[in-house]
């Protein structure tokens, strides 16, 4: 069910230091800034307020004092083998297949909602309420990305704004090619520790492929086959074992 | 006063006491509206789901009804299809009852449609569905034949409203109503190919969704195994439901109204179709286990969690199916009324059972292991919805049965005591 | 042609033939597509020409660059700037949120507002500029001409040497008013600390980025401490130094921070022995002759049993800290275990760089004295004071002083009494501002006529919140220079709201802890979107409405021009660096100390310069000059401080030592009392309330100057607020104890009141100890905040810090009932 060819060919993806991110949660207001995420009046709705990016604190699970905490921030995976691709039946959501990220057309999206239930991330975020900027917020909505309106799903797109105003800039000058810190997303660009590197997973010369071949480095669910192109990089082992399910006696830990 | 409106031969309480019967299902129906109102005024947040349960209450009415509409089709395609020549000896007992259930899939379907269009956040964008079709989403597959299969229905419905007795009286709607009566094994065909699809599909809505395991499944060529399992179900169901609501209609009219062994047979075909549907569901249920399940490093018991605990797949394997198998398949039993429609019963909430739980339970079970378990209960406007396509179904199924002449046998099993005048312009019989 | 029946078919069938084939249904399908997405509510944001700014974030003291994003005249997004030299990139989620600051009118005073009902009942009557500063004027007149100026009073938030905190102070001053009070603040303490034991008045200024292990006393060097921007910059770049060279940091906290979780190494003393765990580490390197001999030996005073001037004998640290904090003993106290006390100490003895850091939390609150100072004899020891990676001693930096204000006979007058606070008095000795003093002072009559409150909101950011706001409502005139409408601007009789930050020019001095001179100025970004007016512009017309001497002291036309006057300095200085270009760090330069000044031919190209980078920094610092560096009588670094000695026998004049102290709150007798040592807390224990209360700080909660921005909510988790409630933390084990589980209704009590909250269950805090964060329990602002959990410092025990006089907020015993 592998809808492309992931070995060649421009894959956008993302690694997350876990070990530096300190789950300051900058990556989230600069994702909702970036992007015109809506606000509730009750954000602690954690079931229906939309965050596009969420982090999660995870513990190890021990008593005081050997308890140890790490935050997880968890953007769009954007998957090189969607679960919530194929399922949309108003092809609302697609994968580019020249970078390999899953996009979100608002405008044609019905409200359905399969596409939830076939990610496993929760990545993806309904709009239960009609969208609201009181009070004159709607003065600092950004014009580059389109609020949405009620009854739609939206999630993390990569900051695919951002790659079309990189595009525009080398079509300008004349380039086909895009350079490593010309198209970061505005999440990747605010964390204040550099918690988080972008780039094209298939290139060399992208400090990402290089990243993700570090013996610390998974990613969530792998076991599912949908092939996240997010990243995560962690000396803890008890980390590695929380990204995913393991049977006893299946989980090695790190000699 | 609307005598004239009553088929031939047969009797009909008076308006005033089918008017008080009716209000009740008025009432829920009501009820039903304002909550469709508020949800489309005010969207979504009516309900009580969220990013955890993005589908609840209405999706597992919708798989539901669908299911237990399989009876139209399905009766359709014995009657109509197979009835002529393997089923020769039934062919009556079929005619008998396959009125009563098309009326039912209508009213299935229709009720589905339009809970579909309440669920959807757009629904004034539900057609994009059609315009943006996606080939690849079992929903598609299900929203293109639900929809055609609706229209299906609605013209097996046709001739059996237009020979309402005023109704046949206009010339072209009887000839209309009897040409399409010509071509109903047509009309059959196409339902029974598109019912095949679309209770599939619903079942592969769920079978594909690869990112939750609960509910993922290897199966054949595009199709998971719960595509075919949906299908066994709901032909399984779908018979035992006919049967149900034909056995209520008789204790509400205190009339019989079909054969007691066209009962039996019914009873038979879904207690059969249970049975191997069981065996289907065991050897499944045990594949995902040794499968899917370690697969995604999981066990067993990780996919039951209070309050969905396993006392779920208990229930409806052991209690809500084998049961009913065993009561509908074994002649002893099912020829007590009492153990057949006990049967009947147990067998329709045992495939409720099981949509509810492919529905809900997939969604409750986090995948990630750090995430939370959440439960969920729908609000007034939900069941608002849901109860409301529930008084629909009963005012139509209690209009048809009323004004349109939909079980043959009645006339014949119900001899009329004239006590009365004859009415000859009306032709109806009244009780005085 | 006859339209009879078969034609009339024809016709529409070739009709309806003919436009399917034609575009027309295509196009109106497409329309409808269209229009089914044309939802009037859903704002289309306008189009513009989009622009990039560079300024500074204002919104706290740690002064980060900051880029804003315009589209047309409107700010649409914030972002870092990599080029700026404190935070180089990164920045916190408040100032990432700075738009909703200025654009949620909800939370936004639009113009000068007169009260119209009871205070409090948010009842307003807009005014007009002239008025509002007619009114005002008028009052501080009458106040002056009665004789009593001192009767006008300011609580300010401003940076104390901000330009803005300095007309304030100034036109205090100038009116004859001693009482100046600023919010209390940790950066009090650790200023205390660096003039009791290094006679310096100079800027706390912590090498953090060339150090290579940090012994954090509670810092929460990632929970928003410090310059926030600097402090997570800091850490990303210490863990990017690999495995091996990255900076070893150990966190002693009673629960698992963010900063105690990504830490090397974790220790968990009982709340408030910090300073016994500091001795204890100092014992082990006295004991094993681990520290630094060249710089005891040469350049401190107290280390050794030493003989003063009188020939009386004093007690030596060392043998103090060998006598009393043996590891074993700091066990007992703190309940860390001896053997990691001695693992910690010697870590600390062999790393290169090592820096020892004290300041709770956000270092946000003040800190015990004795405690601070037990933390600064670690860096001292290791001679780690001035060395790269050290505690720096810093100059000020060279602004201008303005021209001497004027003081006429009644401004002599007043500046003569006594200060309503208490602090300079011999009682406090090192207080410059008491602000529970304050307000006790006032709940009981107020001494203070008219109050000015600029750039704080003591109602909810003081412990003991609610003597506070008791004390507000005793006061005749209080006047608020808010831009918002906080707590505090709901009790004033006069707003005379403020710009917010991206509409105005503030400076900021010397930016929290930072290692080397820089000078932050903001500019607007926007112009101002409402009727409000520059607290700096306020002050100054003010002062020109007020007349004779006070107009006299304000001479400049308006704020930008009273800020250049001081930035002049910087010109006149030589050298400095005002356009951060190249890509070595500011603290990667220090050692080398050349500066790569433009040489800017005038002071009016250097003040353009500034304006448009947001900053002026000298990237250079010259290490070691012991005997410069330090300024106490002995010329050394004091172990045993005279200073304090000074102020203790000051205090005495005339009557016994042991009342003295105890009026003081010092327990301990003899040499100890001038030394770092470890003071028992005042009995907090009480049967009645068994538990430890202990707020606690976050970095994506903004718990100070401004309300939490609605993106910042989004952050938060729903185990820490849900809905209304607020979640405190526990230990699983101690909330068994009282039979809670996750999620359990418990009323908080202690002695001073009482909260509703839920629990959260966490094994990383401390069994025994309650944990809460700051920054909820609002009743002012908008829906957004008003209303949401609770405010700790409603039932938090204020508690005087012994010396220091400083409000204490960590030793507050409550008890948990369920409901
Ligand atoms: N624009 C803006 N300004 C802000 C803030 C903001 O958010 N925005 N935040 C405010 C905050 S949170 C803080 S903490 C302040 C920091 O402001 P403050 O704490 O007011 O001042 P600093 O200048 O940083 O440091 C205090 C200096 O004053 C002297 N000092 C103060 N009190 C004493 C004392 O009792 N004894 C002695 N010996 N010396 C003393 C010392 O020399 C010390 O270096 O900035 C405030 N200013
Ligand atoms: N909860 C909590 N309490 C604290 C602290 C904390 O971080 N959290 N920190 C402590 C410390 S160190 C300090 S210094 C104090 C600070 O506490 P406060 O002095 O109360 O100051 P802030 O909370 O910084 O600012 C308070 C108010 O200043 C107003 N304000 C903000 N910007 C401006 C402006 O530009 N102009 C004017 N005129 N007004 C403005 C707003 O009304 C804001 O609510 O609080 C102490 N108490
Ligand atoms: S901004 Fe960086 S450090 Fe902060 S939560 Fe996000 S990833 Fe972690
Ligand atoms: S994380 Fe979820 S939403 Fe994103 S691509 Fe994967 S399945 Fe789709
Ligand atoms: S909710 Fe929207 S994006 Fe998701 S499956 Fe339905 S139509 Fe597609
Ligand atoms: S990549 Fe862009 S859209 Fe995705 S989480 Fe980061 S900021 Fe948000
Ligand atoms: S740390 Fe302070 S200066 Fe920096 S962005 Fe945050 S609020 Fe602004
Ligand atoms: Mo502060």
């Amino acid at each position: 069910m592998k809808s492309k060819d992931n070995a060649t060919g421009t894959r956008y993806g993302m690694v997350v230091d876990l070990d530096k991110c300190i789950g300051c949660g900058v990556c989230v207001v600069a994702c909702s800034s970036e992007n015109n995420v809506s606000v509730l009046y009750d954000e602690s709705d954690k079931t229906r307020n939309i965050s596009w990016l969420k982090i999660y604190r995870i513990t190890n699970g021990k008593g005081f004092p050997e308890t140890e905490a790490v935050y997880l921030p968890r953007p769009c995976m954007q998957c090189d083998n969607p679960p919530c691709v194929p399922v949309c039946p108003a092809t609302a959501t697609r994968q580019d297949p020249n970078t390999g990220t899953v996009s979100q057309i608002y405008t044609r999206c019905i409200g359905c909602r399969y596409c939830m239930a076939a990610c496993p991330y929760h990545a993806r975020d309904f709009n239960w309420y009609d969208p609201s900027f009181p009070n004159g917020m709607d003065r600092y909505l950004s014009p580059e990305v389109s609020p949405r309106m009620r009854g739609v799903v939206e999630k993390c797109t990569f900051c695919h704004h951002r790659l079309m105003r990189a595009k525009a800039k080398a079509y300008a000058e004349g380039r086909r090619d895009i350079a490593q810190d010309e198209y970061i997303p505005a999440c990747v660009e605010a964390c204040p520790t550099k918690a988080i590197t972008f780039g094209d997973l298939n290139n060399p010369k992208h400090e990402v492929s290089a990243l993700i071949k570090s013996p610390y480095s998974f990613r969530l669910l792998e076991r599912l086959g949908t092939e996240p192109k997010v990243y995560y990089l962690s000396t803890k082992d008890w980390v590695r074992r929380m990204a995913d399910n393991y049977l006893e006696g299946e989980f090695i830990d790190r000699p | 006063m609307d005598l004239a409106l009553i088929p031939n031969g047969v009797q009909r309480c008076s308006l005033k006491t089918f008017t008080s019967w009716a209000v009740l299902w008025i009432v829920l129906i009501v009820w039903g509206l304002v909550s469709a109102f508020l949800v489309f005024w005010k969207g979504l947040n009516q309900t009580n789901m969220n990013h955890y349960f993005a589908f609840g209450l209405w999706i597992v009415f919708d798989l539901s009804l669908i299911a237990l509409g399989a009876g139209a089709f399905f009766t359709g395609f014995l009657t109509h299809i197979i009835g002529g020549i393997f089923l020769y000896p039934f062919r009556d007992n079929l005619r008998a009852v396959v009125n009563a259930a098309v009326v039912i899939g209508f009213i299935c379907y229709s009720a589905a449609i339009a809970m579909l269009g309440v669920d959807i956040g757009q629904p004034i964008r539900g057609w994009f569905i059609f315009w943006h079709a996606n080939v690849h989403s079992m929903l598609t597959e299900v929203s293109f034949c639900i929809t055609a299969y609706l229209g299906v229905l609605t013209i097996e419905y046709l001739p059996l409203i237009l020979s309402n007795r005023k109704l046949k009286q206009v010339p072209e709607f009887n000839i209309f109503g009897n040409t399409l009566h010509h071509i109903v094994a047509l009309f059959a065909a196409v339902g029974t190919f598109l019912s095949f699809f679309h209770q599939g599909s619903l079942g592969g809505m769920f079978g594909v969704l690869f990112g939750r395991p609960f509910a993922f499944r290897e199966g054949f060529f595009i199709w998971p195994w719960t595509f075919f399992l949906f299908i066994h179900s709901s032909i399984a169901a779908g018979p035992a439901f006919t049967l149900l609501c034909i056995w209520v209609a008789q204790k509400a009219t205190g009339k019989q109204l079909v054969t007691r062994d066209t009962f039996t047979l019914l009873a038979k075909i879904s207690g059969w179709l249970l049975a191997t549907y069981m065996i289907a569901k065991i050897a499944d249920t045990i594949g995902w286990a040794y499968g899917v399940v370690p697969r995604a490093g999981l066990s067993f018991m990780d996919f039951f969690q209070a309050p969905y605990g396993v006392w779920l797949i208990i229930a409806e394997i052991g209690i809500f199916g084998i049961i009913p198998a065993i009561i509908l398949i074994t002649p002893k039993y099912r020829e007590r009324e009492n153990l057949l429609v006990i049967g009947a019963l147990m067998n329709v909430i045992g495939i409720v059972l099981n949509r509810f739980i492919v529905t809900i339970q997939t969604l409750a079970i986090p995948v990630m292991p750090f995430d939370r378990f959440m439960t969920y209960f729908p609000t007034w406007q939900e069941w608002g919805i849901a109860f409301g396509s529930i008084g629909y179904g009963i005012l139509i199924f209690s209009l048809s049965y009323r004004y349109l002449p939909m079980f043959p046998q009645e006339p014949e099993l119900n001899p009329v005591e004239v006590l009365g005048t004859v009415v000859t312009d009306s032709g109806a019989i009244k009780r005085s | 042609m006859e339209l009879d029946r078969r034609n009339f078919i024809k016709f529409v069938a070739g009709g309806v033939g003919g436009t399917l084939l034609s575009p027309l249904p295509w196009k109106l399908i497409d329309d409808i597509a269209i229009w089914t997405q044309n939802w009037s509510w859903v704002p289309t944001p306008a189009r513009g020409k989009i622009s990039h700014i560079d300024t500074v974030c204002t919104l706290c003291s740690g002064a980060c660059g900051i880029t804003v994003r315009k589209v047309g005249d409107r700010v649409v997004k914030i972002e870092g700037r990599e080029d700026y030299p404190v935070n180089r990139g990164g920045i916190c989620p408040l100032g990432m949120a700075g738009q909703q600051i200025l654009y949620n009118e909800g939370i936004r005073w639009k113009a000068p507002m007169k009260r119209l009902g009871p205070r409090g009942s948010n009842r307003w009557k807009e005014i007009s500029w002239i008025e509002a500063i007619d009114t005002v004027s008028t009052r501080i007149r009458g106040v002056r001409q009665s004789g009593n100026p001192e009767q006008v009073a300011a609580i300010d938030g401003n940076q104390s040497r901000s330009s803005v905190a300095l007309l304030i102070r100034r036109l205090l001053e100038t009116v004859g008013s001693p009482n100046y009070l600023v919010m209390p603040g940790q950066e009090h303490t650790s200023a205390m600390v660096q003039l009791l034991m290094q006679g310096s008045d100079g800027p706390v200024a912590l090498d953090l980025e060339n150090a290579d292990f940090v012994l954090s006393f509670g810092c929460g060097l990632l929970d928003g401490w410090g310059a926030p921007g600097r402090m997570m910059h800091t850490w990303g770049e210490w863990v990017s130094r690999g495995p091996k060279e990255r900076t070893f940091v150990v966190q002693i906290d009673p629960r698992a921070s963010d900063t105690a979780m990504k830490a090397d190494l974790w220790l968990a003393p009982l709340p408030g022995t910090e300073a016994a765990l500091a001795l204890g580490i100092a014992h082990v390197l006295v004991k094993e002759k681990l520290y630094h001999k060249e710089f005891i030996e040469g350049h401190s005073l107290g280390f050794d049993d030493w003989t003063g001037q009188k020939g009386i004998t004093h007690r030596g640290f060392s043998s103090l800290v060998l006598e009393k904090y043996a590891p074993r003993d700091v066990e007992n106290i703190t309940g860390v275990k001896a053997e990691l006390i001695i693992r910690v100490a010697r870590k600390f003895a062999a790393a290169r760089a090592p820096i020892a850091v004290a300041g709770r939390g956000k270092g946000l609150l003040p800190g015990g004295l004795y405690e601070h100072m037990a933390v600064h004899a670690l860096n001292a020891l290791r001679g780690r004071i001035n060395k790269r990676g050290g505690a720096l001693v810093a100059g000020n930096l060279p602004l201008s002083d303005w021209p001497e204000a004027e003081r006429d006979s009644a401004a002599r007058d007043g500046l003569e009494r006594t200060r309503v606070d208490g602090a300079g008095t011999p009682h406090y000795p090192f207080a410059r501002s008491l602000i529970h003093r304050f307000s006790e002072s006032i709940r009981t009559g107020s001494p203070i006529d008219t109050l000015f409150i600029c750039s704080a909101n003591p109602i909810h950011t003081v412990p003991d919140s609610r003597g506070i706001e008791e004390a507000l409502k005793a006061v005749p005139f209080i006047v608020s220079l808010s831009p918002f409408k906080d707590e505090t601007s709901l009790m004033a009789d006069m707003i005379l709201p403020d710009h917010t930050h991206l509409e105005k020019m503030t400076d900021i001095v010397w930016p929290t802890g930072i290692q080397y001179p820089l000078y932050a100025l903001s500019r607007p970004v926007v112009r101002p979107i409402y009727g409000t007016r520059h607290s700096g512009d306020v002050i100054i017309s003010l002062a020109k409405k007020i007349g004779g001497s006070v107009a006299r002291s304000f001479p400049w036309k308006n704020f930008e021009e009273a800020v250049k006057q001081r930035a002049k300095g910087l010109y006149d200085a030589g050298g400095g660096e005002s356009s951060p270009e190249g890509s070595v760090p500011v603290w990667k330069r220090l050692a080398k100390g050349q500066s790569q000044s433009k040489g800017h031919s005038s002071f009016q190209s250097l003040w353009e310069d500034i304006k448009t980078s947001g900053c002026w920094y000298i990237p250079s610092h010259s290490f070691g000059r012991w005997t410069e560096a330090f300024q106490t009588p002995s010329g050394k670094f004091e172990f045993y401080s005279s200073a304090i000695e000074a102020a203790v026998k000051n205090s005495s004049k005339g009557g016994s030592l042991d009342t003295t102290l105890q009026e003081l709150g010092i327990r301990a007798r003899g040499d100890e009392v001038y030394m770092p040592h470890y003071e028992k807390p005042g009995s907090g224990a009480d049967k009645g309330y068994p538990l430890h209360l202990l707020p606690i700080e976050l970095i994506n909660l903004a718990s100070g100057w401004i309300g939490n921005p609605p993106f910042l909510n989004k952050t938060l988790f729903d185990y820490q607020l849900k809905g209304s409630d607020l979640f405190i933390e526990m230990n699983p084990k101690t909330a068994a104890e009282y039979g809670l589980s996750e999620g359990s209704r418990i009323i908080l009590r202690s002695r001073r009141g009482e909260l509703r909250a839920r629990t959260h269950l966490f094994d990383g805090a401390m069994p025994g100890v309650v944990f809460i964060p700051v920054g909820l329990g609002h009743t002012a602002y908008d829906r957004y905040l008003k209303g949401k959990g609770a405010n700790p410092y409603e039932i938090i025990e204020r508690v005087e810090d012994p010396l220091s006089g400083q409000p204490i907020w960590w030793n507050t015993r409550v008890k948990v009932v369920k409901i």
